[in-house]
C-alpha cells in the first residue's frame, strides 16, 4: 500500500521530559506537602500562623522581656524595657529561678555538704558503669549488688552522724561490693581476666578443687569487707536528717530506689500470681489487687499520717523510709501485672518444651520464659517507670519538698512573692529531660537486646 | 523456695523500717519528750509569705514561725532547735494526733469544734485575722456595702467563699462570686481586671497586693465580714504543754506592754525596779517553776526572739511586702485600743 516501510524502524523511546517544574523541588514539595489544595492551604496558613504566634510569645516571654538579675520579684517587675515601660507580666523572672536554684536541686540539704549528694551520684554511676564496657563479666551480679546494696550506702552518706549497726553492716558491705566490682574491671582490662581468677591465681590455688576456690574468694572478699567496715567507721559525717532533704535530689531519691525495687518485687509477685501453690497464689493476688485498686496518694497517707497511729511510739518510723515503702509497694504492684503480661504472650510450647528437655521450674524460668518475656516488656515497664517518677511528685501534698513543692514554695518567698510560672516552668523542663532520656533509652534497648521481637 | 522469697522481703522491709533508731519513751508529758529528743517539732503550713515562708537558703521565717521559736527558746535556750514540720491543711490535724508534730503554729483559725472534737487545744490567739474585700481603686468605693451586683473573685471550697454568700444575703448585695481552683489564677484574674473584687483573709489580701505589678491601684475596704483568730495549737490533755506555748505567746505580748525588747533587756534585767519586770525575767520569785522551765525561760524568748511588736514590724510590718499597718488595728496592744492582752505575770 504504501512505501513507507523502513527497514531501519526500530522503537526509540523519547527521551523522557523533566518533570513539570511545579512538581519538583522545594516548589514541589511545597505543592505536595503544604498546599495540596484549599483545605490544605487553609490548614498550612493557620498552622504556620499559630506556630509563629507562639514562637513569638515564647520568645517575648523568656528571651527578649526576660529579666536575668534582680534581688526580688519586685525588682523584676519594674525593671525597665528599651521601649521605656516596665516588664510586668510580659517577661519572664528567670533570676528568682537562679536565686532558688540550688533548693530546687538539693532542697535543704546544707551547702556546704552538697558534695555527699554528688558523691553518692558520682558511685552510683561509677557502680553501673560496667554494664556499658564490652570486656567486663559478670553484668548480672554487678547490676543485682548495686540495686540491692547500694541504697544502703547512699543512706549512709546521705544521713551521716551516727549510724546504727544495720546500717553500718549493710553499707560496709556495699562499699565492699562497689570495691570488688571495680577490681574486676580493673584486671579485666588491665589483665583479661576476673579479679576472682587472679585471686585463686596468687594464692597459688591454681591447680587445686573448685570447691577451695570458694573459700579463697570469700575469704578474700571478707577482707575487703572488713576494710571497708573500718573506713566506714572512721567517717564524721555531719547529721543531716530526712527531713531536709528536698528538690530533684529527694524526687529522683524516691523515684530512684521504687523503679529499681519494682523490677524483682514485680517479677516475684508475677511469678506468685501464676504459682499453683494456692497460698502464694492467693496472697500475691491480693497484694496486686488491693494496691492497685488504691490511688497512691491513699497509700502514702495511709503510710504517713495513719501508719504511725497503730505502731508503738517507741519504732517512730522515719517519714521519708515510709514514704519509699509506700511507693515501691504500688510500684511492685503496677510492676506484677505488666510482668504477668509479658509471661502470658510467651506460647505455651516454650514451656513445654522446656519441661521435655529436663528443665525444672527455676530453670525454665530464669533461662527460657523471662528473657523473652522481659523483652517483650520494655516499653511497657519504661511506660510505667515515667508514670512513676512523673508520680512522686505526690508527696508533696503530705508535706515533702520534692522539685514540685519546693518551685510552688519560692514563690511564697516574701522576696519573690508572685513568682509562679518560671518555677513550674522549670520543673516542667526538667520532668521532660529526664523522662525523654529514659523513653530514648528505652528505645535504644529495643533495638539493641530485643532482637527479632524489637520494633519493626 | 518461694516463701522464703517473700519471707525475705518483709524481713527487708522491716529492719527498713528502724533506719533511724530514735528511742521516745512512751507516756511522758510533751515537755519530757521534748527535752529528751533536744529538738521541737514544730508543725508550720506550706510556705505563706509572712506567717511562714522559707528562703532561698532553706531557713523558715515569719510572725507564726516566731512561736516555735519562743518555745524553743524559752525550753532550751536556743531558738533554733527546731525540727519544722511543713505539711499540707488537709493532714495538719491528723499530723498533731498521731504525735508527729509537738506544737502547731499555722494560721488556724480557733472554732468552737475544732477546739472540742479534734483532740486539740487552743492556746491562744496570737494574730487576729478576718475576712475583707479589695478593689481597684478606679471603682471609687469606700465601703463593701457599695459592692451591689459586683463580681468578686474568691476560692471554692473555703469557708472564705461561704462568709461572701452570707454577707451577699444579708446585706442583699446580689454578688456574683467568679470561683477559683487556684490562687495564683485568682489573682492574676483579678489583677487583669476579670472581676471587681477579690475576697480573702485581710493578711492573705496584702499579700495577693504584694504580688500585682502596680500595687498602689488596689485597696483593702474597712470591713470585716468574718472573724478568724490565728494562734498556736497544742493536743489535748497536757496543760503543762498548753501552758508553756501560750505563756510563751504571753511572754513576748507582755514585754511589748513593759517596753521591752531583744535590744534593752539585758538592761532591764540589771537596772529595772519594775517588780512585774523582775519576776517575769527570773530576777525574784519563782514562776518558771510552775511551767518546769528555766528561770531564764522568759527572758530569753524576749533576748532570742523578741517581743510581739518587734516581730510583727519584722514580717507584717510597713518596711515588708505585706504592709499590714497595726496602729489602731485589733492587732495592737489593749493599752493602745487592741486586742492583744497578756495575763498578769505574777
Amino acid at each position: 500500500m504504501s512505501d513507507t516501510t523502513h527497514s531501519d524502524a526500530v522503537f526509540r523511546p523519547k527521551p523522557s521530559l523533566p518533570p513539570p517544574p511545579n512538581t519538583v523541588g522545594v516548589v514541589g514539595w511545597l505543592r505536595k506537602n503544604l498546599f495540596g489544595g484549599p483545605i490544605d492551604t487553609i490548614f498550612t496558613v493557620v498552622g504556620i500562623w499559630l506556630i509563629g504566634t507562639l514562637l513569638v510569645t515564647v520568645y517575648q516571654y523568656g528571651i527578649a522581656n526576660a529579666v536575668w538579675e534582680a534581688n526580688s520579684y519586685r525588682e523584676c517587675l519594674d525593671t525597665v524595657l528599651p521601649n521605656g515601660e516596665k516588664v510586668g507580666h510580659s517577661g519572664a523572672c528567670w533570676a528568682g529561678v537562679a536565686v532558688w536554684m540550688n533548693q530546687y536541686i538539693y532542697g535543704r540539704y546544707p551547702d556546704p555538704e552538697q558534695w555527699r549528694v554528688q558523691l553518692c551520684l558520682a558511685i552510683l554511676v561509677l557502680w553501673l558503669m560496667p554494664f556499658w564496657l564490652p570486656r567486663v563479666t559478670a553484668k548480672i551480679q554487678t547490676g543485682l549488688s548495686a540495686v540491692l546494696t547500694f541504697p544502703f550506702l547512699a543512706a549512709h552518706i546521705l544521713l551521716g552522724g551516727e549510724a546504727g549497726s544495720f546500717l553500718m553492716l549493710t553499707s560496709s558491705l556495699a562499699l565492699a561490693l562497689f570495691v570488688t566490682v571495680w577490681l574486676n574491671v580493673i584486671t579485666s582490662y588491665a589483665m583479661n581476666k576476673s579479679v576472682g581468677k587472679l585471686v585463686v591465681e596468687l594464692t597459688g590455688m591454681a591447680d587445686k578443687d573448685d570447691r577451695l576456690h570458694k573459700w579463697v574468694l570469700l575469704a578474700g572478699f571478707a577482707v575487703v569487707f572488713l576494710g571497708a567496715l573500718a573506713y566506714e567507721s572512721s567517717w564524721d559525717l555531719v547529721a543531716v536528717p530526712t527531713t531536709d532533704w528536698g528538690g530533684l535530689f529527694l524526687t529522683l531519691c524516691i523515684s530512684g530506689i521504687a523503679i529499681a525495687s519494682a523490677i524483682p518485687s514485680g517479677v516475684i509477685l508475677a511469678l506468685g500470681r501464676r504459682s499453683k501453690m494456692p497460698v502464694i497464689r492467693v496472697f500475691c493476688t491480693m497484694w496486686i489487687e488491693l494496691f492497685r485498686s488504691v490511688p497512691l496518694i491513699t497509700i502514702l497517707f495511709m503510710a504517713v499520717t495513719m501508719m504511725p497511729l497503730f505502731l508503738p511510739v517507741e519504732l517512730n518510723p522515719d517519714k521519708l523510709v515510709m514514704v519509699i515503702v509506700a511507693v515501691c509497694i504500688f510500684a511492685s504492684a503496677y510492676m506484677a501485672e505488666i510482668v504477668r503480661g509479658g509471661l502470658q504472650a510467651i506460647p505455651k510450647g516454650q514451656y513445654e518444651a522446656a519441661q521435655a528437655l529436663g528443665l525444672n521450674y527455676w530453670k525454665v524460668t530464669t533461662f527460657i520464659v523471662m528473657p523473652q518475656a522481659l523483652k517483650l516488656m520494655i516499653p511497657n515497664i519504661v511506660g510505667n517507670f515515667i508514670g512513676l517518677l512523673k508520680d512522686t511528685t505526690l508527696v508533696s501534698i503530705i508535706g515533702l519538698y520534692d522539685i514540685l513543692l519546693m518551685a510552688k514554695a519560692s514563690g511564697q518567698d516574701p522576696n519573690w512573692l508572685g513568682l509562679h510560672a518560671e518555677p513550674m516552668l522549670f520543673a516542667a523542663g526538667v520532668f521532660f529531660i529526664i523522662c525523654f532520656a529514659m523513653s530514648k533509652y528505652s528505645q535504644h534497648l529495643e533495638r539493641t537486646i530485643a532482637g527479632g521481637y524489637g520494633r519493626r | 523456695m518461694k516463701k522464703v522469697n517473700l519471707l525475705g522481703l518483709g524481713a527487708g522491709l522491716l529492719a527498713a523500717l528502724s533506719f533511724t533508731p530514735e528511742p521516745v519513751m512512751a507516756q511522758e508529758s510533751t515537755l519530757d519528750i521534748v527535752k529528751s529528743r533536744g529538738i521541737l517539732r514544730c508543725q508550720v503550713g506550706t510556705p505563706a509569705p509572712g506567717f511562714y515562708s522559707l528562703s532561698d537558703d532553706g531557713k523558715w521565717s515569719g510572725f507564726d514561725v516566731e512561736n516555735c521559736r519562743a518555745v524553743s527558746a524559752a525550753i532550751f535556750g536556743d531558738p533554733d532547735k527546731i525540727e519544722y514540720q511543713s505539711v499540707t491543711s488537709a493532714v495538719r490535724f491528723t499530723a498533731m494526733a498521731n504525735g508527729e508534730s509537738d506544737m502547731l503554729s499555722r494560721t488556724t483559725t480557733w472554732t468552737l469544734f475544732r477546739d472540742t472534737q479534734l483532740g486539740l487545744d487552743f492556746t491562744t490567739v496570737n494574730f487576729y485575722d478576718g475576712q475583707g474585700f479589695m478593689v481597684n481603686k478606679d471603682l471609687g468605693l469606700t465601703s463593701a456595702l457599695e459592692l451591689k451586683g459586683a463580681t468578686v473573685c474568691v476560692l471554692t471550697g473555703t469557708t472564705t467563699e461561704l462568709n461572701l454568700t452570707d454577707y451577699a444575703r444579708t446585706n442583699d448585695l446580689g454578688i456574683t462570686p467568679v470561683v477559683f481552683e487556684d490562687s495564683n489564677v485568682r489573682d492574676s484574674t483579678f489583677f487583669s481586671g476579670g472581676c471587681d473584687a477579690v475576697t480573702n483573709d485581710k493578711s492573705g489580701l496584702a499579700s495577693i497586693r504584694a504580688k500585682a505589678p502596680d500595687q498602689t491601684i488596689f485597696e483593702i475596704l474597712p470591713e470585716t465580714i468574718s472573724k478568724e483568730p490565728l494562734g498556736p495549737v497544742v493536743r489535748q490533755n497536757d496543760s503543762q504543754w498548753n501552758d508553756i506555748v501560750m505563756w510563751s505567746v504571753f511572754a513576748m505580748v507582755n514585754a511589748e506592754e513593759l517596753g521591752m525588747s531583744s535590744s534593752n533587756v539585758d538592761d532591764m534585767k540589771a537596772n529595772s525596779a519594775n517588780p512585774e519586770v523582775k519576776r517575769m525575767l527570773g530576777v525574784e520569785g519563782d514562776l518558771n517553776t510552775g511551767l518546769g522551765l528555766g528561770p531564764d525561760w522568759a527572758y530569753n524568748i524576749i533576748k532570742m526572739v523578741g517581743n510581739y511588736g518587734e516581730n510583727y514590724e519584722e514580717y507584717m510590718g510597713a518596711k515588708t511586702v505585706m504592709n499590714i499597718p497595726r496602729k489602731g488595728s485589733v492587732n495592737d496592744l489593749w493599752t493602745r485600743g487592741g486586742l492583744m492582752y497578756s495575763p498578769p505575770f505574777r
